[in-house]
C-alpha cells in the first residue's frame, strides 16, 4: 500500500509579519498572531485578554534557522 | 500520535541558494508547574542528550534561575552554556493536518527540563534523549513529511 505524504503545517505565512526578536502569541489554530511583546509573559497576557485562551508561545527564528 | 512537519523560512544562502523553508519536526507542548503554564514548539532533536527550553519559558512557569540544579552543555561551537533544571509536567497536543486529524488522544508525562538562556534567540525548546526518547519511540518519515510519538 502507498503511504501519503502529508501536508506540512505552514508556519511561513502566519510569520510573515512577525516582529523579529520579539515574542509572538500566535492563534491556537496557528492561522495568526494575536499579539506579541519583548517579553514572553507579556505576549502571552496580551493574547489571553484579547480572548485567546491558548495562545502558542514562540518567537520568529532567526533567518540562519538552519540549527545542529 | 503523528505529527505534520512544520514549515519554516530560511534565507538562502550561497551553499542553499534555492532553500526558502525547512521542514522541521515540531511538536506543541502544554508546559505545565502548578499553577502556571505555556504553550510553546520543540524541535524533537534525536541529537540532544536532554530536553531544553528558552529561560523566558522557565521564567513563565515560575522556575528559579539560576537555581542549585544547573548543568553545563555545548553546541556546535565548543562554548559551555548553563542550564538550570526543574521538574515540570508536558502535554503533546495534537497538530492537525489535511491528512492528519487533531482527534487523537494528547499525550502527558512528567519532565525533568533544562532552562537556558542561550535558545532565547530560537523561541522554541530542544526534545532530546534523556525524558522524551529514553520514554517514546519516535519514527520519522521525512520524505512524506510526518513524523510519529509511540
Amino acid at each position: 500500500m502507498q503511504r501519503q505524504c502529508v501536508t506540512p503545517i505552514d508556519l511561513v505565512s502566519v510569520l510573515n509579519d512577525a516582529p523579529p526578536g520579539e515574542w509572538l502569541a500566535l492563534s491556537f489554530k496557528r492561522d495568526r498572531i494575536v499579539a506579541h511583546a519583548p517579553r514572553l509573559v507579556d505576549a502571552q497576557k496580551a493574547a489571553i485578554e484579547a480572548g485567546e485562551a491558548m495562545p502558542i508561545m514562540m518567537k520568529l527564528p532567526p533567518p540562519y534557522t538552519q540549527i545542529l | 500520535m503523528k505529527i505534520p512537519y512544520s514549515d519554516l523560512r530560511v534565507r538562502p544562502d550561497a551553499a542553499f541558494p534555492d532553500r526558502r523553508s525547512l521542514d522541521r519536526p515540531i511538536v506543541a507542548l502544554l508546559l505545565t508547574r502548578g499553577e502556571k503554564s505555556v504553550i510553546a514548539y520543540a524541535t524533537v532533536d534525536s541529537g540532544a542528550d536532554n530536553c531544553v527550553f528558552p529561560a523566558s519559558i522557565g521564567l513563565a512557569l515560575g522556575v528559579d534561575m539560576p537555581n542549585p540544579r544547573s548543568s553545563l552543555f555545548s553546541g556546535s561551537r565548543d562554548e559551555p552554556q548553563v542550564a538550570y533544571y526543574e521538574q515540570i509536567d508536558v502535554t503533546i497536543l495534537p497538530m492537525e493536518s489535511e491528512q492528519i486529524s487533531t482527534d487523537q488522544e494528547p499525550l502527558s508525562f512528567s519532565l525533568y527540563a533544562g532552562f537556558c538562556d542561550t535558545l532565547e534567540h530560537v523561541g522554541m525548546g530542544l526534545l532530546g534523549h534523556a525524558g522524551f526518547f529514553s520514554r517514546f519511540e519516535v519514527r520519522f518519515h521525512a520524505a512524506l513529511r510526518y513524523f510519529e510519538i509511540l
